[in-house]
This record gives C-alpha cells, sequence and structure tokens, in this order.
C-alpha cells in the first residue's frame, strides 16, 4: 500500500453553493478534485484541483485546472491568475484569521457591516473593537449576504448605536464541541419569549437552554436563580435560523437590551444561552414524540480534524452552484513528498 | 620510511567515536493536565449504543402547599426530567517503526515509543475535556481590571462575581477547606470551587487582591503540582494549554477562558469494554516481509457538562498585552 486512495466521494452543489468541508480521517499527502459539471462544457472556470502535502500547496492555494476553449486545459496557482481561495488542509482547530478593519456596521434591522472581504455567505466571525457600539465587541456572528464590500448580521438588530470602525476575523463556523453557548442578541418580552441568538443557533424543539444575562442587558429575571423552580427553559419553537421561543412568560421581566456603548470597557458583557440537555413530550392524539434528538443535542465534537476545507466559487475547488464534484484523498505509507520527515 | 613524531593529540588522533549518548534521554515536554481531575466519571455500557443519557430529576415548586381543612387536594405537580447526552467517541494514534530503526537506534525505541503514546493519550484526553469547556460553557467577560481592555485582566470583583453566581445557583464546592497552622506567612483556605486557566496568567494572579499563592497555604498535603494559588473561593489550576483565543479583545489581545466549577459540572464518560490501551502490532502482521512493526494507543471518551448551572466562568485578558 505505498500510495493510495483512503477518502473519495461527490457531492452537488446546492442552488447556492457553500464551502465543503471533507473529512480525511487518516490524514492524507494528495487531494484532488474534479469538477465534473464544468469539466463537460467550454468555460474558462475552474474544473479541477490538486493539492500536495509536506507544505508545498500554501494554505488557501493549490493547483487549479481551468478549460480554455473545449479541449485545452490551463493550469495555475489558485493564488494567482484569477485570485481565488483554493484548498486549506486543516490538522488543528484553526485560529482565528487574520483581521480585517472595516468602516461601519449600521444600527438598523438588521445590522449591516462594511468591510472588503472575500468572506461567504455562512461564514461566521468574530467583530471587536467595534467604535461607537462596543457593546457587542468579541461577539460572534454568522454573517449573510456577503458581497466584496459587507456582509448583513442576520442576528444583530438594531443594537443602540452604530459602529464607526471595527475590526473582523474569520473564525471556524464549528466550536471544537457542540452544541455550544450562544450570544444572545434579543428576547422579547412576551409569553413565549422569543430569543434571537447572534449566530445560526441549531437548536431544535424541547432542547433545553440555561441563559446567563448580566445586569448590563436588563432580563436578570432569565437566569436561573431568579427562576422559581430553577428549572431550565425549553425551547418551544423554531422561528427562524436565528430567532426561537421558549416557555418562558416574560411579559412582566425587565425589557432586554444592550448597554450603551459608553459603558465599555467596565459594562459586563455578555448574554448567553448554554446548552442544557432535553426533554420529550408526547402528544397521545398526533401519537408524536417531541423532544429527543439524536443528531444535535448531544454532547460531542464540533468538527472532525483532520479535513480539507473545499471553497466555493466558480474559479475555486468547490464549484458554483448545480456543479458535481468528485473529490479523492491519497496517502503515501512511508515518507513524504518533500522528504523531510515533517 | 618515515613516521609521524611529537606530542600524541586530538588533532592527530581524533577519538573514533565522534558522539556519546548521555547516560538517559531528556525529559519529553508535557504540559499541565488540568481538565479531567474535577469533573464526575461515568461508565458507558456496550452493546446499547454509542450515546450515553445523564437523567436529573428538577427539584419541585416549593410555591403553595398548604392545606386549608377544606378537604380540596392541593394540585398536584408533574416532576420534570432533564436528559443531558453525550455521544462516544474513539481516538487514536500509532507509529509504524522500521526493523532498521530498532536495530540501530541507540536508545530503546519500543520502549519510548510506548511511552510517548502513553503521554499523548493523556494529553490527548485533557484537551478533549479543555474544548468541552470552552465551547459548551457560558462566560462573562472581566471587568475589574485596569488594563482598558475589554474583557480586562482578572480582578477580584471578578472573581467574586462568578462565586455568586454559583452560590446563587446552589453549586457546592470541590475542595475541602485547609485549616490555618501556626507558620509564617501562611493563611487557611475555604471549602472551594476550581478555576482552571492558562499560565499565562499568573502574573495576573499574582496582583489579585488577596490572592494566597500555594506555597502560602498551612499544608501541601495532598496538593496538585498543576495548582498555584487560591483567590477568594476559588483555587486555580494552570496548564499552558488551557483555552485561549489569539486576538479578539477589544485591543486585539488575546483571550484567555477560565472555567469556575463545582461539583457535578461537568463529566467524562469511559467505554466498557473499550479501555484505553496502548499495543503492539508485531512485524509479522503489519509488515509482509515483517519489517514494519506498530504502536498504538486508543481510548474512548464522551463528555458532557452535566450542570450548567454549576459552572461558570470568566473571559480575560492579560495586563500585560498577549
Amino acid at each position: 500500500m505505498p500510495f493510495t486512495i483512503v477518502t473519495q466521494g461527490t457531492f452537488t452543489q446546492p442552488a447556492t453553493a457553500v464551502n465543503q468541508i471533507i473529512p480525511l480521517p487518516s490524514s492524507i499527502d494528495y487531494f484532488k478534485t474534479i469538477n465534473y459539471t464544468q469539466m463537460n462544457l467550454a468555460g474558462s472556470v475552474c474544473v479541477g484541483g490538486e493539492w500536495f502535502g509536506g507544505g508545498i500547496s500554501a494554505q488557501n492555494d493549490g493547483i487549479r485546472w481551468t478549460k480554455a476553449g473545449s479541449n485545452v486545459i490551463n493550469m495555475s496557482l489558485f493564488s494567482t491568475a484569477t485570485a481565488s481561495n483554493g484548498f486549506t488542509y486543516v490538522t488543528s482547530f484553526p485560529a482565528p484569521q487574520a483581521a480585517l478593519t472595516g468602516t461601519t456596521i449600521t444600527n438598523a434591522s438588521p445590522a449591516v457591516a462594511s468591510v472588503t472581504n472575500t468572506y461567504s455567505n455562512g461564514d461566521t466571525v468574530v467583530i471587536y473593537d467595534s467604535v461607537g457600539a462596543l457593546m457587542y465587541s468579541g461577539m460572534t456572528f454568522t454573517i449573510s449576504s456577503v458581497s466584496g464590500s459587507s456582509f448583513t448580521l442576520l442576528g444583530l438588530n438594531t443594537p443602540g448605536s452604530a459602529a464607526t470602525a471595527f475590526t473582523v476575523r474569520r473564525v471556524n463556523q464549528f466550536t471544537p464541541v457542540e452544541p455550544s453557548f450562544l450570544f444572545v442578541t434579543a428576547i422579547t418580552q412576551a409569553t413565549n419569549a422569543q430569543v434571537t441568538t447572534s449566530q445560526i443557533n441549531n437548536l431544535v424543539v424541547g432542547q433545553k437552554v440555561e441563559f446567563t444575562i448580566p445586569a448590563s442587558f436588563g432580563m436578570v429575571q432569565l437566569n436561573n436563580f431568579n427562576q422559581a423552580s430553577s428549572k431550565p427553559p425549553i425551547v418551544m419553537s423554531i422561528i427562524d435560523p436565528y430567532n426561537f421561543t421558549i416557555n418562558v412568560n416574560t411579559s412582566s421581566y425587565t425589557a432586554f437590551a444592550f448597554p450603551a456603548s459608553s459603558g465599555s470597557p467596565t459594562t459586563q458583557l455578555f448574554a448567553t444561552i448554554a446548552p442544557a440537555g432535553q426533554a420529550a413530550t408526547y402528544n397521545p392524539i398526533t401519537m408524536t414524540t417531541t423532544g429527543y434528538n439524536f443528531t444535535t443535542v448531544p454532547f460531542r465534537s464540533g468538527v472532525f480534524i483532520p479535513y480539507m476545507y473545499v471553497p466555493a466559487g466558480a474559479n475555486s475547488p468547490g464549484g458554483a452552484a448545480n456543479d458535481v464534484i468528485i473529490y479523492q484523498a491519497y496517502k503515501m505509507e512511508t515518507g513524504t513528498i518533500n522528504g523531510n520527515g515533517t | 620510511m618515515s613516521f609521524p613524531t611529537g606530542i600524541t593529540n586530538v588533532n592527530n588522533f581524533a577519538p573514533e567515536l565522534p558522539v556519546q549518548a548521555a547516560e538517559d534521554l531528556l525529559s519529553t515536554p508535557m504540559f499541565n493536565l488540568i481538565h479531567s481531575f474535577g469533573v464526575d466519571l461515568h461508565h458507558a455500557e456496550a452493546y446499547i449504543g454509542k450515546t450515553t443519557r445523564m437523567s436529573r430529576f428538577e427539584r419541585l415548586s416549593t410555591d403553595g402547599g398548604q392545606l386549608d381543612g377544606s378537604g380540596v387536594d392541593p394540585t398536584s405537580e408533574v416532576p420534570v426530567r432533564t436528559d443531558i447526552d453525550a455521544t462516544m467517541e474513539i481516538y487514536a494514534k500509532s507509529i509504524v517503526t522500521n526493523e532498521q530503526v530498532i536495530l540501530w537506534e541507540n536508545s530503546k525505541t519500543l520502549t519510548k515509543f510506548t511511552a510517548l503514546l502513553g503521554q499523548w493519550l493523556r494529553e490527548k484526553e485533557d484537551l478533549l475535556m479543555r474544548d468541552l469547556f470552552s465551547s459548551s460553557v457560558s462566560y462573562l467577560n472581566a471587568t475589574g481590571g485596569t488594563n482598558g481592555d475589554q474583557p480586562s485582566n482578572i480582578s477580584l470583583n471578578d472573581v467574586n462575581n462568578i462565586e455568586t453566581i454559583l452560590l446563587g445557583n446552589d453549586a457546592r464546592t470541590m475542595l475541602v477547606s485547609i485549616d490555618a497552622m501556626d507558620k509564617f506567612s501562611t493563611g487557611p483556605t475555604r471549602d472551594a470551587f476550581i478555576a482552571l486557566c492558562s499560565t499565562n496568567i499568573t502574573n495576573d494572579l499574582q496582583r489579585v487582591q488577596g490572592v494566597l499563592l500555594k506555597a502560602n497555604y498551612p499544608s501541601q498535603e495532598g496538593l496538585r503540582p498543576e495548582e498555584y494559588c487560591s483567590i477568594s473561593r476559588f483555587r486555580f489550576f494552570v496548564s499552558s494549554k488551557a483555552a485561549r483565543t489569539p486576538g479578539i479583545s477589544t485591543k486585539g489581545n488575546t483571550v484567555y477562558t477560565i472555567p469556575m466549577y463545582g461539583l457535578e459540572a461537568a463529566a467524562k464518560i469511559e467505554q466498557n469494554n473499550y479501555t484505553a490501551v496502548v499495543g503492539y502490532r508485531p512485524p509479522w502482521v503489519v509488515s509482509s516481509v515483517a519489517q514494519n512493526s506498530q504502536l498504538y494507543a486508543k481510548f474512548a471518551i464522551a463528555r458532557a457538562i452535566t450542570n450548567q448551572n454549576w459552572i461558570s466562568g470568566l473571559n480575560v485578558t492579560t495586563f500585560t498585552p498577549s
């Protein structure tokens, strides 16, 4: 078994192409993709990619195959020519990426951040040093409607003031362990309070959560020691990826609100929820059990490491909308490609 | 026929062996393992799935309950059970060694490699528990420090705030008190929760008002080497691999996460019929020409926060940016 395929498969990009994470249990020395859809066409987009281990291919790079006309293949690096995202082989949990400096984050619903970036829809970022809006400095967000100059924070609605400058780093979409704690950006005063998180929360009905709400955010009555029965609140319904309702009547509670930016750095931050198990209910009329979820609720690793990050894009190895991508990962049993044993 | 004359020295008569091995190998670095000893240990049975459920009955409401003598019964209450699930995962590492390494390497390679795998096993387990604490627990930013950052460096007020939260949630302390003794410069420690933090904040720990360094405990008996100090109701244990996230404080500095908890806050689950093991596969099994042997280590682990109310903690930065 000197050199063999250790993992292979295919994926089809959805209507909005997304970055792919390919788990690689045995680690690898060589990885390739073929865009089976585009390979058959005459366009000039990426039709294949190759990645070499041993430090030869840089992070976010690799060899790109593009077609020129119907029968000619050009080869370049992802980092050159039409620069685009390439392969990133991840062997340990990634640290936050390099910082970008942005200009504004609106005080709107939803908030929109202006920054020159190469991020993708669904990426997770940490925003900090948000001048004029320090009450969410250090908070993690899922981003959407990404363009090269801005993105939208669907989990942040009219926080109280706009930021006139900020810094942002992209972080891993998953935490090392899931389910994870989440930042809370809004809670309504209602019979079944609606909670908004800064990220897509992946919560399910029947899941239990515990709130940690500093006095600076108002609604401290949701903290466990202020609850009459000390029972963890239960998720009652999922409104959308950022919003859910709980079985707690917050109508008479103090309103939830971000503290003023001027309070930082001494204002207590942040309001959060943490996973606290689950419980089932049974409806004898519909004969359905609600509440137990064995996929997303148990504590488990958030992401399998090592993996290959295959970014989406017409000039990237992950392809564009509806493309069918074939991938294969190879491993050399002994030695490495550059021979230094590392 | 001529022959060399003069003093015989190392220039004209060099040692036949250019190097010798010292009498023993140097120490292999190993970080402090602090993330497992404070958690509950459970065991999962074999043959019944990979998800372990730990259940807790929540306490009953103390509202009402008075009988008015009319014969009307008080409202009955449906007890609530909370189920905490954790998925078993298996981790392994191996070293495949060619016979020529074993034949010619001066040190006893198989013995040393076995020790390395044993160390990997414990280190990996520790980091997995660290990741649980850093991912799945709510933390508050320290604000009482004076470095002007958000979060700030650690302060007594911040530590006391976490104690208030844990006590308010009826968390129980984990470590017993150490009674005062008639020794200079020592002071008693109260029964305490534990706190796990990076070695990078030891400088700041020493600055916290009321800190009692480990050397100033009345007794050193039974203390773990990883322990650093006692502050208020917490005893701090340090590791170079404790949780941190670089570059995300308001000033762009590293944020350190300090889980602080009491009894039954978290659990580690081991798998029955899958004991942690360091094993050996001989060359005639691994290689068709019996040239490569394999050492391996593997273990199974599931982890969970079993009571979010009994664990809290701080995000801090360091007084001197790091």
